[in-house]
């Protein structure tokens, strides 16, 4: 099955920035990810939302990418939060315990 | 022909993720594995430990290895408990690496009597990679994940680990007693052991990032589940197990967990 890009894109309204995700979360989201997160973090919101509704697959790399950004948004108190996820990646942000530290929407 | 519309909220690697847990279940155990610190713990990742939150990647080219990286991850998969040095013995269901599946670790440590005990949960495994999550109590929290892949034309098996420690008695332990040291130690052997398994030897290459350089002071209660103190405490219980099987010559000396 060929990969299908991940790409990014940063949207800042009034003190959020929504960061549309699209495309497959694995190791080769890493820069395309962290470039995103960069832009939203140039506006200095009060909140980041994480838009997955046009994610088609996660793996447990990807997963890993995002503990990295859940992480850099802790450091700055920044309240992150996700949307737009599937059931099924609501269970794997459950048992990974990333809900624990994010609203999911 | 199947008319059922495609479900596009599953994706194809379903299947691949454990099932959520509340807290953790151990199967069927060798004999020979102390069984403590898991059954009923909860998963811990990255964000529920205490110090210092380390991304630690090695990598292992595997020079003139004529394989696939899905046959490489299945061999790791197999050969998991034989390619772990002898200071930390992994002992995985009789299921084997499969997601939601249990691995009871037995480690020594240096300047600590006995064994600790503890265990990992097999969060993710398909073709290329699998993942691994700490449970409460283990040295550190947080998941490490085993993959391969190609890179210039060469195979390259890659154990990346994102975690910290526990608790605040792991994180003095990995920064001022050696055991940061330790635990890369054990990543090394891993991957050489795997080059050895094909033929290969070579120098395993490291890079550490510092993901989040804070405490999390509000995690320091943590302690609570320490599986270090845990199963040095309950060392003469398994000693006084053993005496008397040694007595009656029952069988049976695969540890139990403690409440």
């Amino acid at each position: 099955m060929a990969d299908k890009a991940f790409w990014a894109e940063t949207m800042v309204q009034g003190g959020t920035a929504v960061i549309n995700l699209h495309g497959e979360i694995n190791s080769l989201a890493d820069a395309a990810l962290t470039t995103a997160y960069n832009q939203a973090e140039t506006a200095v919101p009060q909140k980041i939302i994480l838009n997955f509704a046009t994610v088609d697959y996660i793996n447990s790399t990807g997963i890993a990418l995002i503990v990295g950004l859940l992480a850099r948004a802790r450091a700055a108190h920044r309240p992150i939060a996700a949307a737009g996820l599937s059931d099924h990646y609501r269970e794997i942000f459950t048992i990974t315990r990333l809900s624990d530290f994010m609203e999911i929407q | 022909m199947n008319d059922k519309p495609p479900d596009t909220h599953t994706p194809d690697n379903a299947a691949s993720w454990a099932k959520p847990v509340d807290t953790l279940t151990v199967g069927d155990t060798p004999a020979e594995a102390i069984n403590l610190n898991v059954q009923g713990k909860r998963v811990s990742g990255p964000l529920q430990g205490f110090g210092q939150l380390w991304q630690k990647t090695y990598r292992f080219r595997l020079r003139g290895v004529q394989t696939t990286s899905a046959e490489l991850v299945r061999l790791w998969k197999e050969k998991l408990p034989e390619l772990m040095p002898p200071n930390s013995r992994f002992y995985p269901s009789i299921t084997g690496v499969k997601p939601g599946e249990v691995i009871i670790i037995n480690a020594t440590m240096p300047g600590v009597p006995g064994a600790i005990s503890t265990g990992v949960m097999i969060l993710y495994a398909d073709d290329e990679a699998f993942t691994v999550m700490t449970p409460e109590g283990h040295p550190e929290s947080g998941f490490n994940t085993f993959s391969a892949y190609e890179a210039d034309g060469v195979l390259v098996a890659q154990i990346q680990s994102l975690a910290r420690a526990n608790d605040p008695i792991y994180e003095f332990g990995f920064r001022f007693m050696g055991g940061s040291k330790e635990q890369e130690k054990i990543w090394h052997h891993v991957l050489a052991q795997l080059g050895a398994q094909l033929g290969v030897s070579g120098a395993v290459e490291m890079e550490k990032v510092c993901v989040d350089p804070r405490l999390q002071w509000s995690r320091a209660k943590n302690v609570w589940h320490n599986a270090l103190i845990r199963s040095t405490l309950h060392m003469p219980v398994r000693l006084a197990r053993r005496v008397v099987i040694g007595k009656t010559g029952s069988s049976g000396t695969q540890g139990v967990d403690s409440p």
